[in-house]
């Protein structure tokens, strides 16, 4: 079974109690999944392995969140006698210390806080429940807790990978990047992606537009527009605010290059391709180890080479070949490391 | 004319929790009469006016309009039968102009839009026949007190009053202007409207009623024409015994200037000077009273003196010491005494117990202090000492001092600024808001206070008061005193033209 | 450096903060209504999320976007009107209440999301509507006329809601309540129910400005609005409780961001400054309108609730 919470403090538990009508929403499974009901027949007497994931947006962005939500369904799948909890949507960071430690409390074997800004809250929670592994991402440090796991995507090869796409397909060498703030994952893919933009056409200028917000769509809309009166015709973005710029590029007609989860359906005619995290090549080795016993210590990185990052291409664009094969060449650059990514 | 009046209001019974309000009180308004009612605060007049006006509901009795029972429910149903009412705080809205203000309500002739000129024409037309000048255009809150109570009186007129409640309507009024109001009522009262007159003010209620009727507690005390009554017999129905409005003051040798102010200049809230170089002298041993209109500078010049508010220009010395800017702590400690005109604001903390408040200043005195701590029991001696001189009817000393009534919280504070005996008391209205009988005692105090060679300077919008107590009195206008004379040779025409702004022949 | 001075920079420039401005201007209108009547109401952000939502999935279901926009007033007037029961029949406390409207418009608004659409999907946005002649005007008529049609509903209720508070005799309803309630209830003016009228205004204004941004941007996504509706809320102070100066105020707010972002995009503010211009468009708007509004003074009884004879 998978359980989805939702919290939104007391007046949302309010509103639950109204809407008890509606039958008991919090047992939820994603309205678009449909592969989910097969897979509770499997569960078995034994007793299940228990993840939960605490995230700052909504686990369906399209983006960060939907990353790592779909992970652990691909690790559910495989093992199949697994119960899995999520709560979306703390982006205050408050909210999401006290989901970490109502799971850990509640005795789930792996608590994956899913947020670099969790790190501080999980200092203090992660001693205090020594029999519950934690995982933490994106970041590269354990803060030497032998059950805290720690994981990181090198964004920064699928994002140069793109750089590399978009430059080769820009016409006008104006090329658009649409950014949350310059931190952590967002910096790593869009210095990646300038990187490989420019090695391509070491003419093309990269316009690159921080807008200071993880969540304004609005605003994400309006820097696309500003690039797109600069002149760009290519343009790529990260975090889940994207998805306005995603809706600027369609109508305007606008290649689009997206990162964290397939962007494909938000508009099928101008998407090209898009990196896609596969924590779960991670995730296996987690829950092995946990399994031996192990609850903690190591510091993960998905990247090209371990299929953690995958390039999809959207099928429907007519991705001309040398294109696509100066893709291909270059992964295959950056996984034999003869291509540095700048990083 | 016929025999039936205008309003009967039969066994009106109106209760509060833990209250009587009203308790089968039967008034009457005749045509063409000002019927007042009479009583302290809390006697019972505005919750009776209330239930007329459709604010309160009555729990008991009947309300007959022209002889016709009638349920009033709300002001529009009041408004809609013609009783009007002037309201003591104005029910004016000040961003609103004049015309606005009396259109306001009303059902407009032209669709969404209110036809404000043809408003405006009317208010001329009524303010001509009732002497009440106005600009209609005006916006309320640039209008004078007098100005405003005008609107309001127009604002009923409008609305073809027959029947009109004015609640206080002097409080805020120069003689002046409560003379013209006077005038304005008579030429109402001569086109055949009644008016209920609610008032404290003993002389106003015998200048301008035909009947009187007095109220207690709930009760009614009385109910008597104009003719035949007199300060003292309504004063007495008021508070339920013989009350001495006017307090035997023995002669007392004055000594010299205890208090003596000289080009003192001070800013008040709005950034503007409010007191523009005023000289005074207060000689010990005198009650020197201050008359004026509030708002002339009494309050910041009574501020300055007490430390609390800066001083931008010229002097105060208290026995000859010079305080100017001092803090306050200092100046009391050079022998001030005051008595705020904000009770429950400035004079006592409503939180605070009795022995507390009364501690206040004292709380550092070695007298009531053991080794550096409180020492309760002296202070507690000390408050119960002057809770029983000062007649403070409290159930104990721990009551906080917000369940006092007024007149206990001004004992209260008057005994505390009192016990040190002070060189120099400033009292700012001093019984404002408190019934007779405790304003009879704290009359008595200030007397006794005088004395003992205090040297007092009483500030006061209560005329009665003024000439009552005073051995000079001195009138502030615009931040000066204009003039300075004897109560017992002024009239209080002289007095009220001076609060006008009108200087005394030199 | 010269690269902004480009005329379809410019354009666009203006254009964006245009843009920018509308959903601001929308619930700051609304909420103008409410607080001239003494009624603030903190839950405009929660009201523009369901107004969001119920727009933006009307839109996903029909691909009809004026039945979306009808979905946002619809969903506008209901919460407007559970806004004034609480808020002018409960008396609760304003400021309190208003943050329960928010969170539950936030938190309803995402799980209907959840439940019902799942993924972001795109729908179909606002036409765009050349204003005959007037977009032809070089430059001017880009940068002013050639908008999508909410964008020219929500200026021209600017001098309407002109009108109404200033000219009508409801306005002048409104404007008394809100200064001396008891002053206009002793003259027969219904304290309940202007409130309630102007409380619904603001919820319906609300509701359509959530809805034109969700269509507008053809998209949601869980808090689409980012308090936008608590800008709109200090917009309605420094505007000082006027129409224009609310436009004003929303004007500024889209131009300072949309000159951010350009100029961000150009490189003219290095990246390095990225995250402190950010909050540009905050500082300064409200200098900008701390400035102006110092002179005007707030409606008597705003946040007070209202009880005959007390």
């Amino acid at each position: 079974m998978r359980r989805r919470h939702t919290t939104w403090l007391a007046l949302f538990a309010a509103l639950m109690m109204v809407l008890a009508a509606c039958g008991d929403s919090t047992d939820d499974t994603t309205a678009t999944d449909d592969t989910e009901a097969s897979t509770e027949t499997t569960a078995a007497a034994a007793e299940p392995f228990r993840i939960a994931i605490v995230a700052p947006s909504a686990s369906n962005d399209l983006a960060f969140t939907q990353s790592i939500v779909d992970a652990v369904d691909v690790i559910k799948g495989e093992m199949g006698n697994v119960e899995v909890a999520v709560t979306d949507g703390t982006f205050v960071v408050e909210d999401a210390a006290a989901a970490i430690r109502g799971y850990a409390s509640e005795g789930y074997d792996l608590v994956i806080a899913h947020g670099s800004q969790y790190g501080g809250s999980l200092q203090e929670i992660a001693p205090d429940f020594p029999e519950v592994s934690f995982a933490w991402g994106t970041a590269a440090d354990t803060f030497g807790i032998a059950n805290v796991y720690s994981y990181e995507a090198a964004s920064d090869e699928g994002g140069y990978v793109m750089g590399v796409m978009a430059a080769a397909l820009s016409e006008s060498g104006t090329i658009g990047v649409v950014g949350p703030i310059e931190v952590g994952d967002a910096k790593l893919y869009v210095d990646g992606f300038a990187a490989g933009a420019v090695a391509q056409n070491p003419a093309a200028s990269v316009n690159i537009n921080y807008t200071g917000s993880f969540g304004d769509v609005a605003l994400a809309s309006e820097a696309a527009q500003a690039h797109a009166a600069a002149g760009a015709d290519v343009m790529s973005g990260t975090a889940q605010m994207v998805v306005g710029a995603v809706g600027v590029a369609d109508e305007q007609g606008i290649l689009w290059f997206g990162t964290q989860a397939n962007q494909t359906s938000l508009a099928p005619d101008i998407v090209v391709a898009s990196q896609v995290y596969h924590w779960e090549v991670i995730l296996r080795d987690i829950i092995s180890n946990l399994q031996s016993g192990k609850l903690g210590g190591e510091i993960y990185s998905i990247n090209l080479a371990n299929g953690g990052e995958v390039i999809e291409y959207n099928p429907a664009y007519a991705l001309p070949d040398d294109v696509k094969q100066l893709a291909e060449d270059t992964i295959a650059g950056i996984v034999d490391g003869s291509i540095s990514t700048g990083g | 004319m016929s025999d039936v009046p205008m309003l009967e209001m039969r066994g009106i019974t109106k209760r509060f929790p833990g209250v009587l309000a009203n308790y089968r009180v039967d008034f009457d308004v005749r045509s063409g009469e000002v019927h007042t009612l009479l009583g302290e605060n809390g006697a019972g007049k505005s919750t009776l006016m209330k239930i007329l006006y459709g604010l309160y509901q009555a729990d008991e009795g009947e309300i007959l309009l022209n002889g016709e029972p009638v349920e009033i429910h709300s002001p529009m149903d009041a408004i809609e039968r013609n009783i009007g009412m002037i309201h003591q705080h104005f029910m004016l809205v000040e961003t609103l102009t004049v015309a606005e203000n009396v259109a306001l309500g009303l059902p407009s002739d032209r669709g969404f839009r209110t036809d404000l000129d043809a408003v405006s024409e009317r208010i001329e037309a009524l303010a001509e026949r009732y002497g009440l000048s106005i600009d209609p255009s005006a916006i309320v809150w640039q209008l004078a007190v007098g100005q405003r109570q005008r609107v309001e009186i127009i604002k009923a007129l409008y609305r073809e009053a027959n029947l009109l409640i004015l609640d206080e309507p002097t409080a805020v009024l120069t003689p002046q202007e409560v003379d013209q109001l006077f005038v304005t009522l008579r030429q109402m009262t001569a086109d055949g409207r009644g008016l209920i007159f609610i008032s404290h003010k003993l002389h106003e209620v015998l200048a301008l009623s035909d009947r009187i009727t007095v109220l207690r507690q709930g009760h009614i005390t009385g109910k008597v024409p104009v003719e035949g009554a007199t300060r003292e017999s309504l004063a007495e129905m008021m508070v339920g015994r013989q009350v001495k409005l006017v307090p035997d003051k023995p002669p007392v040798e004055v000594g010299s200037a205890a208090l003596e102010i000289s080009g003192l200049r001070v800013v008040g809230d709005r950034g503007h000077e409010t007191v523009r170089g005023l000289n005074l002298e207060v000689r010990a041993g005198e009650i020197l009273g201050i008359a004026g209109v509030s708002g002339n500078g009494q309050r910041e010049m009574a501020q300055a003196i007490a430390g609390l508010r800066e001083v931008t220009g010229g002097s105060i010395r208290i026995g000859g010491v010079e305080t100017t800017n001092l803090k306050p702590a200092e100046i009391r400690k050079h022998g001030l005494a005051y008595v705020t005109e904000g009770r429950l604001r400035d004079g006592a903390i409503a939180d605070f117990s009795v022995s507390e408040n009364i501690m206040l200043i004292d709380h550092a005195d070695p007298r009531y202090l053991n080794r550096g701590l409180m020492d309760f029991r002296a202070i507690r001696e000390h408050s119960q000492m002057l809770v029983d001189q000062y007649a403070v009817k409290t159930p104990n000393l721990e009551t906080p001092a917000k369940n006092l009534s007024g007149g206990n919280i001004q004992k209260m504070i008057l005994a505390r600024e009192m016990s040190g005996t002070p060189t120099v008391l400033v009292a700012s209205q001093p019984t404002r808001g408190v019934d007779i009988g405790a304003a009879e005692y704290i009359h008595s105090r200030l007397v006794q206070q005088r004395a003992e060679d205090t040297a007092i300077l009483m500030i006061s919008e209560d005329l009665d008061e003024v000439f009552a107590l005073s051995d000079r009195i001195a009138v502030i206008y615009e931040g000066e005193i204009i003039g300075i004379v004897d109560p017992a040779a002024a009239t209080r025409e002289q007095v009220g033209l001076m609060m006008a702004g009108v200087r005394p022949e030199a | 450096m010269n690269e902004f001075f480009t005329q379809a920079i410019l354009i666009a420039t203006v254009a964006s903060g245009i843009r920018l401005a509308v959903p601001l201007l929308l619930a700051s209108l609304g909420e103008t209504f409410g607080q001239r009547s003494g009624v603030l109401n903190l839950g405009v952000d929660g009201i523009m999320l369901l107004g969001a939502f119920g727009g933006y999935y009307t839109v996903l279901k029909t691909d009809s976007v004026w039945l979306g926009l009808l979905t946002g007033i619809g969903i506008g007037i209901i919460l407007g009107l559970v806004s004034a029961v609480i808020s002018v029949t409960l008396k609760a406390e304003q400021g309190i209440s208003g943050i329960g409207i928010y969170l539950f418009g936030l938190g309803m608004s995402d799980l209907l999301f959840q439940k019902l659409v799942g993924t972001p999907r795109p729908v179909s946005s606002f036409p765009k509507l050349d204003i005959p002649g007037l977009s032809d005007i070089p430059i001017l008529g880009e940068m002013l006329f050639q908008h999508s049609m909410i964008v020219y509903v929500a200026f021209g209720l600017v001098p309407v809601s002109m009108y109404i508070i200033n000219r009508t005799t409801f306005g002048m309803n409104i404007r008394a309540v809100g200064e001396n309630p008891e002053a206009a209830d002793s003259l027969g003016v219904s304290v309940v129910r202007t409130r309630y009228l102007t409380v619904t205004i603001g919820g319906t204004l609300a509701g359509i400005a959530g809805a034109a941004l969700a269509i507008d941007l053809g998209i949601f996504q869980q808090n689409l609005t980012n308090a936008q509706g608590f800008i709109a809320i200090a917009l309605v102070y420094f505007g000082a409780w006027r129409p224009a100066g609310v436009m004003g105020g929303a004007l500024l707010y889209g131009f300072v961001n949309s000159l951010v972002l350009q100029f961000k995009t150009l490189g003219i503010i290095p990246r390095s400054w990225s995250d402190i211009a950010a909050m540009a468009p905050a500082i300064i708007t409200i200098l900008a309108l701390v400035l102006v509004a110092r002179r005007f003074r707030q409606p008597a009884a705003l946040t007070k609730p209202f009880t005959r004879g007390a």
